[in-house]
């Protein structure tokens, strides 16, 4: 396991006699894609901000990239790149602009910036560089965004509701550059509302009231579910007692519905998909079906009600 | 035979050069909840916002409400309930204050607020918040303060562009209990990229670059979707997408941790068995089982953004 990347120990933050941030302990492994939910006015945003140095906790340490956040609020910035909802370009700009005055804000040398856009602009798929902003379709202005704020090269990357409003391909394409961005080694921290994205995570913590509820891999999450997965296996007609033996001796809990058979599972491990493969290898009729329980519902019963 | 609400022949609205609306046609004259989809900039705001008589438009034939598009659309816009999409309340009102600057727009009666307005308030979970400036509510709150505005003149027609944008899953079930709540009784007219609410529409409109590209029951609509998705397991499930991604009829991936969702354009790829051992045989991404999944709104959006719908 890597090091962190974030270490938070009991932040805390009170704006007056309201507690928006609650003895929060975080840790977030090198290279992860961590998502970080919570309902409207969980206090996710306040967390943000005082993880990236722009709010100062009333208690707490954090340390971002071995930088002390509470000391240095400054150096933090350099360390990290930024993309919130309403992605920071400047509108009446064009994109080489943008590019060109970002470069500047975070001192880097014309050459040095003109080679590190090119590559930026190959792997995020952006041409129109001489277009206006507010020109660029939405799922462009996005990647744009995001590529501007790793410019500097950020090991970690603090993503705020990067896909809200935007249309499902769009969303899924953007994804596909993030767990590529993962791969190259970069630390991502998310949040959103679409729950399924939170599968695309490595591990996601869940804070309601200033408060973590839940933190671990979504498996992790799923797993708190007995019945997390619930296999519907149909074997052809003559061959189900077979099937129910083979599912058995895999070591699955078989229970026969009628024609069809239901296996119930916390978590889908290779043993059980090996299992399920092996039964589709002998028996090439059997029609088998896994349904995986969605996250939002996950949450709603981990949360009894506030949900991200 | 009703008096239709919506009645658009050859709606066109420019911008300058560009057309953000090319030619819609559209009837709506049910009480029913129309979702309005389609990528980023497709025209989704731009239509909502010529429904509710924001912009001047240009059609063969533009009414809503029996009021003409293209002509005073004064009377209109007292009888519409808008959310736009960003927030567009009075920030340092509280609450009840907001509501109240509505209900004088509307010169709604004492009883008239009192028959409506502790309902709402109860029913969106603000009534704790009367007095906190809309400002300082939290985004969910703001919003389901905004749906409560629109609908506190109890509206003829009720047009919401993206009022779940940003919004938690409770927020949003409960704005969603107020839509079903005002369907009965009203057309309601509202865009959204998330998957569970189209699919909860009674129809939707998908649009593209100012088109309608398709308009049914979400049933209908997945019915067309020229996608099918597949799952294929295994240890790494990014692995699996980006080697799938190269098989030639897959459209699109979503990998998760231990599988990637595997959209496959129905009419290039073979049949089911052929897909699966394709997917069983990827190169340097060990697949341990691999399934058919039933076509559903992510393959059914994709499908239409992909030009893969019959």
């Amino acid at each position: 396991m890597s090091a962190p990347i974030i270490r938070v120990t009991g932040l805390t933050k009170r704006f007056g006699a309201f507690t928006a941030v609650d003895a929060l302990d975080l840790s977030v492994p090198a290279g992860t894609i961590f998502a970080f939910l919570g309902a409207n006015g969980s206090g996710k945003s306040t967390t943000i901000r005082m993880l990236i140095g722009l709010l100062r906790p009333t208690e707490g340490t954090i340390v971002v990239d071995d930088v002390d956040v509470v000391r240095e609020p400054r150096r933090v910035r350099e360390r990290i790149g930024y993309m919130g909802q309403k992605v920071s370009l400047y509108q009446g700009l064009t994109l080489h602009e943008n590019v060109e005055f970002y470069g500047g804000l975070y001192g880097l040398e014309p050459r040095a910036l003109a080679g590190r856009w090119r590559e930026l602009a190959e792997r995020f798929d952006l041409e129109a560089i001489d277009a206006k902003v507010e020109e660029l379709p939405a799922a462009i202005r996005q990647r744009a965004g995001l590529a501007v704020s790793m410019l500097h090269r950020p090991r970690l990357l603090f993503l705020d509701e990067p896909t809200a409003g935007v249309d499902v391909r769009s969303r899924g394409l953007f994804w596909e550059v993030i767990q590529d961005e993962a791969r190259r080694g970069v630390s991502v921290f998310v949040t959103t509302h679409f729950l399924e994205e939170v599968d695309c995570c490595d591990r996601v913590c869940f804070i309601d009231a200033g408060r973590v509820l839940a933190d671990g891999t979504p498996d992790e999450l799923r797993g708190s579910w007995e019945a997390a997965y619930r296999i519907e296996i149909e074997p052809a007609p003559g061959t189900q007692t077979r099937v129910a033996a083979m599912l058995a001796a895999h070591g699955l809990p078989v229970a026969t519905e009628g024609t069809t058979l239901e296996v119930h599972l916390p978590l889908l491990e290779a043993r059980e998909l090996d299992a399920l493969q092996a039964v589709l290898a002998a028996e090439p009729a059997t029609r088998v079906r896994v349904d995986e329980v969605e996250m939002a519902e996950v949450f709603r019963r981990l949360t009894g009600g506030a949900a991200a | 035979m009703s008096t239709p609400v919506v009645e658009l022949r050859g709606l066109v609205k420019r911008y300058g050069a560009r057309r953000a609306l090319a030619g819609i046609d559209l009837t709506l004259t049910e009480n029913e909840l129309v979702g309005v989809v389609g990528p980023d900039g497709a025209g989704k705001t731009t239509l909502l916002r010529s429904l509710v008589g924001l912009l001047e438009v240009t059609a063969e034939r533009a009414r809503v409400l029996g009021y003409d598009l293209t002509g005073d659309v004064t009377a209109l816009k007292a009888r519409v309930g808008y959310v736009a999409q960003t927030f567009s309340l009075h920030p340092d009102l509280s609450v009840l204050e907001n509501l109240r600057f509505t209900a004088r727009l509307h010169r709604l009666t004492a009883a008239d607020w009192e028959a409506r307005v502790p309902d709402l308030l109860a029913r969106t979970g603000l009534a704790p918040f009367g007095d906190r400036p809309a400002g300082a509510l939290s985004g969910g709150m703001r919003q389901k303060l905004a749906v409560a505005n629109a609908l506190l003149p109890v509206p003829d027609l009720l047009v919401l562009d993206e009022p779940t944008a940003g919004v938690d899953v409770v927020a949003r079930h409960e704005i969603w209990t107020l839509l079903a709540a005002a369907r009965a009784r009203t057309l309601v007219v509202l865009a959204t990229s998330y998957l569970d609410e189209a699919a909860r529409c009674d129809r939707l409109l998908y649009l593209d670059t100012g088109r309608v590209v398709a308009f049914g029951t979400p049933h209908a609509l997945q019915a067309q979707a020229g996608l099918v998705p597949y799952r294929a397991w295994g240890d790494d499930g990014r692995a699996i997408a980006r080697a799938a991604r190269a098989l030639p009829y897959v459209r699109a991936t979503r990998a998760t941790r231990r599988y990637a969702r595997v959209e496959v354009a129905s009419a290039e790829a073979p049949a089911s068995g052929g897909v699966l051992a394709d997917l069983r045989a990827l190169a340097g991404a060990p697949v341990r089982f691999a399934e058919a999944l039933p076509v559903d709104m992510e393959s059914t959006l994709l499908a239409l953004s992909s030009g893969a719908s019959a």
